[in-house]
């Protein structure tokens, strides 16, 4: 057992050089592999729900596929409190399972992509497209423009700046949250093991010695804090990320 | 140990990302990522399922429909019905009131002929009278005639002829009778 405290980073399995000069090297990480089983397992998980669907005599996943579609559609309509944005509907869907999913993932072992801030830079960045070209569509180019300068023309750098704000806050609020998960599971997996070291150290001999390089207190304990750093957080924060999407959007459709 | 070490180590063994940092490629990679996920959620979850539901809306929409036809035209059998009973009905009385009036014609007739036959036998009958009137006073005037001359014979007791008899009878009942 290490005896210092170590933080879960994101490995880098291989680097690609590419030469192209902003964008820079291409790196194989961590994130990248575990999205991807993430993705695999949501759509793994939608192909396993929707087989061979009824219309009467429904079986039990089929109705849990359904309950969930009519979730999706439930919140989406009503915090837009219409039908107009049915198209998103799929949107906040992939994004909430990815998330939750991406946050969950921990709990076996693997690093959650969510624990990388690139992941919800590109989330926030998407949102934030969305939510731009929302308002350009509801009040016209000029309008969306005009929208910095209210209530008064003074305003105005601050408008932009709590614009931007938008997407900056909610993909730290996001990996914030996720990675003080990561920390505290590392820190409290840390510390049961130096104290369970130090407790089965205090048995003489052989045993003694060798029950000590096994963090036991590290069993159990974790999962009683997991439930809140991980399991609630989790869900939470995707939930959070879903829900301010939604009402952004719809918040930008109804101005002007 | 301190933890610059310790990065310093691990940074040795596996070669790790920072722990807040923002990678170029893997950013966009996780943007492709979530439209790519979005695509796979819709073709597998959402479309199958909505179609589904879609379906069973179609089914229900359709039952409520035929119900609904089902519906208006019994209610218009049901009006086609009251409406060629109110036609019975409507015959019936014409029939009832058509029979009333012939029986009320034939009746009328029927009571007008019986007058007249009574006004003509009462006419007959009034004629007939008068007929034996005309005859029990010719009667009563041949019998007065035969009457008065066996009285005149009686008083005069003298034989005259039977010529100059009944022409002074005559003589006498134009006299009175006339």
């Amino acid at each position: 057992m290490n005896s210092g405290f170590e933080v879960d980073y994101a490995q880098i399995y291989k680097t690609f050089h590419t030469g192209i000069p902003i964008l820079g090297d291409f790196q194989l990480t961590e994130t990248l592999i575990v999205s991807w089983i993430v993705m695999i397992i949501i759509t793994g998980l939608c192909i396993f729900l929707t087989r061979d669907l009824k219309i009467e005599n429904i079986s039990k996943r089929q109705a849990f596929a359904e309950m969930l579609v009519e979730t999706g559609n439930n919140f989406v309509r009503n915090n837009t409190g219409s039908n107009k944005f049915d198209k998103l509907i799929p949107f906040v869907s992939a994004l909430f399972a990815t998330s939750v999913v991406s946050n969950l993932i921990s709990l076996i072992g693997l690093r959650s992509p969510t624990a990388d801030l690139s992941t919800e830079a590109a989330w926030a960045i998407v949102v934030f497209i969305m939510i731009t070209s929302t308002k350009i569509k509801t009040n016209g180019f000029g309008g969306y423009l005009k929208g910095f300068t209210t209530p008064i023309a003074v305003m105005t750098p601050f408008n932009i700046l709590s614009e931007l704000a938008t997407p900056v806050s909610m993909a730290c609020r996001h990996f914030g949250n996720i990675l003080s998960g990561v920390v505290i599971d590392g820190l409290i997996y840390w510390a049961l093991g130096l104290a369970s070291a130090a407790l089965f150290g205090l048995i003489p001999g052989a045993v003694g010695d060798f029950l000590s390089k096994i963090p036991i207190l590290g069993v159990g304990i974790p999962a009683v804090t997991g439930v809140y750093f991980d399991w609630f957080s989790g869900c939470m924060q995707a939930f959070i990320f879903c829900m301010l999407t939604v009402m952004y959007i719809a918040n930008a459709a109804e101005e002007g | 140990m301190d933890i610059q070490a310790l990065m310093l180590i691990t940074a040795e063994t596996k070669q790790t990302q920072e722990l807040v940092t923002l990678v170029p490629w893997t950013f966009i990679i996780q943007i492709c990522n979530l439209f790519i996920q979005v695509f796979l959620i819709k073709k597998f979850l959402f479309k199958p399922i909505n179609d589904i539901l879609e379906k069973r809306k179609n089914l229900a929409d359709k039952s409520i429909r035929e119900a609904r036809e089902a519906q208006s035209e019994a209610d218009s059998l049901k009006e086609q019905y009251e409406d060629s009973l109110t036609n019975a009905h409507a015959e019936a009385a014409k029939i009832v009131s058509e029979a009333q009036k012939e029986a009320q014609t034939k009746a009328d007739t029927l009571v007008r002929e019986a007058q007249e036959e009574a006004a003509s036998i009462k006419a007959r009958a009034v004629a007939d009278i008068e007929q034996e009137k005309k005859k029990a006073i010719n009667e009563a005037k041949d019998e007065i005639g035969s009457l008065a001359m066996d009285i005149a014979g009686k008083v005069v007791e003298k034989e005259i002829s039977e010529s100059d008899h009944k022409k002074l009878i005559d003589d006498f009942l134009n006299k009175v009778g006339a």
